[in-house]
């Protein structure tokens, strides 16, 4: 089988018997010279009736697919489709994500807003699509499969360099031994060996280190993702690890916590006795509990302050109103109403349960409210009544007078006459 | 990878004949007809439309868009010669006579579109608000000021007229060095175009951007997009490469070029088309998410009258029509490689390609009126009066144009219609996919 | 590379695989020499002091914070922007070469795709460290990950250019990477082979376990054909949208000079600029060293000129666009924005990077004696690849340093961490590709075979066509 044009080393026979161990025969392997000699005789080797043989060359040689019957791959569809999936997939990703499961209002754009999921869901796509290429091609091509029985032919180690060869199994129906390599002589061959399966069982199987290497680096593989997994479902009792500390842990104490260097454990000392902050002192009785002295004691002013704790001058005038228009709008019209007639958002929505409680109203002149003294009325606003909590919290002293002046401003104007009319008014 | 090199085929006809003036008075024809047909329905119209001055308005704006679709298709064919020399290619060689006679339309095209211009600088100004006494109402529009010397009748005539005559230059230098190679079969001819090429592009692709602000983009003159240049010459592509193939087709069907024109070289065609159909989809991606995402009312406006009221509408339909539809379609070999639906996509993108520049110039007919300078537009508060309307004068106009530009190229179509010493040719002939 | 001279010659027994073996033996040589070229140690070991830098300037970085750097200031995004910018830029000739020139046909990409793709993998790592690094607390950046978490689930705002980078950025590397192992797989087996027939066991097993088994086989290649067009065809659009997605981060701000709406395809064009400087300059020393001067070709080398020429230009048209709208807007800040690039505290910046890189050097590539003069070629490409870090910087530095507001306006100073850690990536990109050239095949073997006229060879039925 070899002829004068091999020049190759030959480390078998011309009828193809290796070494050692050789079980049945698998198959025939042809050396060919050049790319063309090889197309034509596998189109020989096709016109004859072989269906289970394969072509073997460095670089793919044109017009080899037709010479072999070789169909065409399905792969494009398959990967069409994968890209197809990997972008409808990403725009579910961001849809899920961002306009259903926590939507955020980000410079007012639409929580679904496609012009912006575009390019991530082109990416997967694409992603998706060469994913599918990589594994797909390989999966169809059953690699990786790093042994196969004609690498026991030294001369096939070429074919990765400069030779060409058409391997025919000795599986095809129509596999004669003679007649096979009569065929593949005719067709051009430099030389013709056949090859056999290996039988020395400790060469047929893994050696075991590269098993052990498998499982080995499979299971330290996934050690990470198992301490990931038993830390995201257990709890545990301790503090977060803290890989770079940063400005985690500081050497200060944070307000309402524990300490311990003193006996009562807190960190708040609270007031010093014995003291009042500076400001807070609040001697005068009319300005800030609208008190003024009386029969027995204090009694409610019936007017307003003089001047302020500063010294101005307190001046009953329309700026005051519109203070007190602005603070009572906020604070006292969702009970109140804007009209204080006690018709605020609060109740009407309290309502809506049945009848619970009822909000005072300002303005009725048989209200108590339309009687009682300034005084009172600031410490109603300052500490609550009934149900109505205080707002000392919330209002300072100036705006509270300004509220109990607005309220009465407020209680005219609801109970007008045809004589309060601007034109009506003497100055 | 096989270069294979082929010759002419002996019995392949490859003269014109009577192909160019047959194609020729066709596009008289069609040109005679239908802009005959559009000037009755304009003087048949009674009144101009609401907001504006005249009555020849909606025939100005459907001429522009017209004009730019018959201008982009020789810009194309310009660009894929300046290629096909930069990049020493060789597929094109056995359509490039056809591409030449394609460019040789230039002339006729730029004397059509003195239609619109001359009128402007003569002082109408129902087209471009910047020729209108409100642009240059300092109160009105202080943001137009500054531009009024570029944005004028006289400098935009003389520049129109540069445009013109660079294109006209240098695709006729080509042409006509290609038929000298007919002649003489001198290779250094070939080497020659090759360094032309180089500045020839640098020139071309400055051209064509400025063509695509002048005309297009100043409709709207207190927009701006830095990438309009390039969506103009992207979209123009895709209508280039579509003409291409039909006129390829129907130069064989005369009986021509039968041998020469395989389905490697359709397949070449529709690859291009199919690669500046993703190209132009991707140009005004861009545009449109920026201009979106960016938020600024300058330049959002433009895109707010395209995306509510009745023009939502149609940039969907260009959205699946120009881009997805074609795409997806165009993506495997067999669409390419099929006459019948190679024709199918050629035609459907030239109709997009049209639809396209229509979608650029039309919103802005109800936009820029006399008298407001809002750069809202009267209409702005309320995009949903803001109506598409076509108008049969869109389409007659459009017509009348293709016929121009029929009557261009069938004026070039003459002589041979393969360039037959040129060098490249044979491997050209030879071409294979992959 | 025509066919006409295959067929001109009748077949010499032999001829056509003496052609085929010497291509092995020329590629395979540089992987077996026994002793590296000294040339290729002091390169190394340069590179390694420069990742040992980077090394230390990171750790300095994480230990201590972000302050290490010079952009506490207003001009927030500096040096390390910039250099993620130009990094993935570089990488993006890899694939151009790989892909967009497999689909236009330029059979002479067979000689230079190989060390592109992997320069292409080696600069998207580089690229890759600088938003991780940038954001102070890289440990948090699987929060960009869509898990389910314990925070409500909160998941990442899919809407921002910032996280469309992180998927545009590992698409890009993982397609990279398995486009470049791809067509590795048939040169590693040829590695494999080479290493089995001269005795070296543990190469050879190392080889064929990368190698997958393959075997040349006809059918195996008809698949990994189609795979290939297929990777390469989604590879062209997937080049395109990964720049482009860069260029949104800052296009879509409002900024002047980031808010224009051709940075997309401006920034793609530039990064093919100075990615092929960059392939140029690693290769034009790497190929006179390692004798590979039959195979990377001067006419290669005079193509990848004229890419830069194209390329450049086309920076160059964005440049003057840019300028125009810039003045036809009449926004007053975009107007600003160009005439500070030009004259303002960074006037340099623009003037030797920017203009002398990007505008002045692909006027240099007309003239044929530039394209054949390649240590004039080398040098120019270095100029390009600082004209374009300077572009970058110019973009993103300087309308920072300038921005709305004059009480924001500062100037910055790179600091000695700035500068170690962008020196260490080079060190580390230059360290893995000279890595690369002495370990893989650094020339797509089996590509270059069949693109050579003796893939013809021996026989007029060659596929069938006449």
């Amino acid at each position: 089988m070899s002829t004068p044009k091999d020049n190759h080393d030959e480390t078998s026979n011309g009828n193809g018997e290796a070494s050692n161990g050789d079980g049945e025969l698998y198959g025939v392997l042809a050396e060919f010279d050049t790319p063309g000699e090889l197309v034509t005789a596998a189109r020989k080797v096709k016109d004859a009736g072989y269906t289970e043989f394969d072509c073997f060359s460095p670089f793919p040689v044109h017009g080899i697919d037709p010479a072999m019957g070789v169909k065409r791959t399905i792969l494009p569809l398959v990967i069409f489709g994968g890209g197809f999936t990997g972008a409808l997939g990403g725009l579910a990703l961001q849809w899920y994500c961002n306009a259903h499961a926590w939507t955020w209002n980000i410079s007012g754009k639409p929580t679904w807003s496609i012009p912006a999921n575009i390019p991530i869901a082109y990416e997967c796509g694409i992603l998706l699509a060469v994913l599918t290429s990589f594994f797909g091609m390989w999966a169809a091509n059953k690699l990786p499969q790093v042994w196969h029985p004609f690498f026991r032919q030294e001369r096939f180690g070429r074919v990765t360099d400069d030779s060409f060869f058409i391997g025919i199994h000795a599986s095809d129906e129509r596999f004669d031994h003679a007649r096979t390599k009569k065929l593949l002589e005719d067709a051009g061959a430099i030389a013709i060996d056949d090859c056999h399966r290996e039988n020395d069982p400790a060469r047929k199987t893994m050696p075991k280190w590269i098993t052990a290497f498998i499982i080995a680096s499979t299971a330290f593989a996934l050690i990470p993702f198992a301490i990931a997994a038993k830390a995201r479902t257990s709890k545990s009792s301790e503090p977060h690890i803290h890989i770079f500390p940063d400005m985690d842990f500081q050497p200060k104490y944070k307000s309402d916590t524990a300490m311990d260097l003193f006996p009562d454990d807190r960190e708040n000392r609270g007031d010093i006795e014995g003291t009042v902050a500076r400001g807070w002192l609040e001697e005068d009785d009319l300005f800030y509990r609208g008190l003024v002295p009386g029969d027995n004691g204090t009694q409610w002013t019936t007017g307003f302050p003089a001047t302020y704790p500063d010294g101005e001058k307190f001046a009953v005038d329309d700026k005051l109103l519109e203070r007190g228009q602005k603070r009572f709008n906020i604070y006292c019209t969702p009970c109140h109403g804007y009209d204080g007639r006690g018709q605020g958002m609060v109740p009407t929505r309290a309502a809506l349960n049945g009848p619970t409680w009822s909000v005072r109203n300002l303005v009725d002149p048989t209200s108590v409210v339309a009687t009682m003294p300034n005084g009172q009325l600031f410490n109603t606003i300052s500490n609550g009544f009934n149900t109505m909590l205080g707002y000392a919290a919330q209002i300072p002293h100036a705006d509270r007078w300004a509220i109990v002046a607005y309220v009465r401003a407020l209680q005219r104007a609801q109970n007008a006459t045809a004589e309060d009319r601007p034109d009506q008014r003497t100055p | 990878m096989s270069a294979l090199v082929k010759s002419l085929h002996p019995d392949e006809k490859i003269t014109a004949g009577k192909l160019g003036s047959s194609m020729m008075k066709a596009g008289v024809g069609l040109a005679v007809v239908f802009l005959g047909l559009s000037l009755v329905l304009v003087l048949a119209r009674g009144t101009a439309e609401a907001g504006h001055a005249s009555k020849w308005a909606r025939f100005f704006y459907a001429y522009v868009v017209g004009w730019c679709f018959i201008a982009t298709i020789p810009i194309g064919m310009l660009w894929i010669i300046l290629l096909h020399f930069l990049v020493r290619g060789r597929w094109v060689t056995v359509v490039r006579r056809i591409c030449e006679a394609m460019t040789g339309s230039f002339l006729l095209v730029w004397i059509a579109g003195l239609v619109f211009v001359v009128p402007v600088v003569a002082g109408y100004q129902d087209l471009y608000y910047w020729a209108t006494p409100d642009a240059h109402d300092a109160a009105l529009n202080p943001v137009l000021q500054h531009k009024l010397g570029w944005l004028s009748p006289g400098f935009f005539f003389i520049r129109y007229i540069a445009y013109g005559a660079i294109y006209v230059g240098l695709s006729s230098y080509f042409a006509k060095k290609s038929r000298e190679q007919d002649e003489s079969g001198d290779p250094k001819i070939t080497d020659h175009l090759r360094k032309v090429a180089g500045p020839g592009m640098i020139v071309y692709a400055f051209v064509t951007a400025f063509v695509g602000f002048d005309v297009l983009m100043s409709l709207a003159p207190k927009w701006y997009s830095t990438i309009f240049g390039v969506t103009f010459w992207g979209s123009g592509c895709v209508g280039a490469f579509s003409a291409l193939a039909l006129i390829v087709l129907w130069v064989q069907r005369s009986g021509r070029l039968v041998h020469s024109v395989t389905e490697e070289h359709y397949h070449d065609i529709g690859k291009w088309m199919f690669a500046f159909t993703f190209f132009w989809a991707y140009v005004q991606f861009s545009q449109f998410m920026l201009q979106w995402y960016g938020n600024m009312p300058d330049e959002t406006i433009w895109y707010k009258y395209r995306m509510f009221g009745d023009w939502q509408w149609v940039s969907i339909a260009m959205l699946v029509g120009f881009w997805a539809f074609p795409f997806v379609f165009l993506m495997s070999r067999w669409t390419k490689r099929i006459v019948p639906s190679l024709v199918f996509f050629a035609v459907w993108q030239l109709v997009f390609h049209w639809l396209d520049l229509y979608w650029n110039a039309m919103p802005q007919f109800d936009w820029y009126q006399p008298g407001n300078g809002l750069n809202a537009g009267p209409l702005a508060g309320n995009l949903a009066l803001h109506h598409v309307g076509f108008d049969p004068v869109d389409i007659t106009v459009w017509i009348g144009l293709i016929g121009v530009l029929l009557a261009g190229i069938g004026g070039h179509l003459k002589g041979n219609l393969i360039p037959v010493k040129d060098p490249t040719l044979g491997l050209s002939l030879g071409h294979e996919q992959l | 590379m025509s066919t006409a001279a295959a067929e001109a010659h009748p077949h010499e027994p032999g001829k056509a695989r003496e052609a085929f073996r010497a291509v092995t033996r020329d590629v395979a040589w540089v992987a077996e020499a026994p002793k590296p070229h000294k040339a290729w140690l002091v390169a190394l070991a340069i590179s390694i002091l420069a990742f040992a830098w980077g090394i230390y300037s990171i750790y300095k970085l994480l230990w201590t914070g972000i302050g290490v750097w010079g952009n506490s200031n207003t001009v927030a995004w500096a040096w390390d922007i910039t250099n993620f910018v130009w990094w993935i830029g570089i990488g993006h000739a890899g694939t151009l070469i790989s892909a967009v020139l497999y689909l236009t046909r330029q059979t002479w990409r067979v000689s230079i795709n190989r060390s592109a793709e992997a320069m292409t993998i080696f600069a998207v790592m580089a690229a890759g460290l600088f938003p991780l690094l940038h954001t102070g607390r890289p440990w948090f950046a699987w929060w960009m990950i869509p898990l389910p978490n314990d925070m409500g689930s909160m998941w990442p705002q899919f809407r921002s250019p910032l996280m469309w980078d992180v998927f545009a950025v590992t698409t890009y590397l993982t397609t990279s990477v398995l486009f470049w192992y791809m067509g590795m797989v048939p040169d590693l087996a040829t590695f494999r082979d080479r290493c089995v027939a001269q005795g070296k066991n543990i190469r050879a097993i190392i080889y064929g376990v990368l190698a997958l088994g393959w075997r040349g086989s006809a059918r195996h290649w008809h698949r990994y054909e189609r795979a290939y067009l297929i990777l390469a065809g989604l590879a062209t659009p997937l080049v395109f949208s990964v720049h482009s997605v860069v260029s949104f981060d800052f296009a879509t701000s409002q900024n002047p000079g980031w808010h224009t709406t051709i940075f997309p395809p401006y920034f793609v064009a530039g990064a093919i600029y100075s990615g092929f400087a960059m392939v140029m300059t690693l290769l034009l020393p790497l190929r006179y060293l390692f004798n590979l001067k039959h195979i990377i070709k001067q006419e290669h080398v005079v193509a990848m000129c004229r890419v830069m020429m194209g390329t450049g230009m086309m920076v160059s048209f964005a440049y003057l666009t840019e300028f125009f709208i810039a003045w036809y807007s009449g926004n007053p800040f975009e107007g600003f924005t160009f005439l500070n690039r030009c004259f303002g505290p960074f006037w340099w910046v623009w003037w030797l990077m920017m203009f002398a890189g990007n505008v002045v050097v692909p006027q240099f590539f007309w003239s044929k004696w530039v394209k054949n003069n390649n240590v004039l070629i080398w040098i120019l490409c270095i100029v390009v690849n600082i004209g374009m870090w300077g572009e970058r910087f110019a973009i993103i530095g300087v309308s920072l340093s300038r921005s709305f507001l004059p009480s924001n306006w500062s100037y910055y100073s790179p600091t000695r961490y700035d500068v170690g850690v962008f020196v260490g990536t080079i060190g580390m990109f230059l360290m893995l590709f000279l890595l690369f050239f002495r370990f893989a095949p650094v020339i797509a073997i089996s590509e270059v075979k069949g693109a050579s006229p003796e893939a013809h060879a021996g026989g007029p039925s060659i596929g069938g066509h006449h």
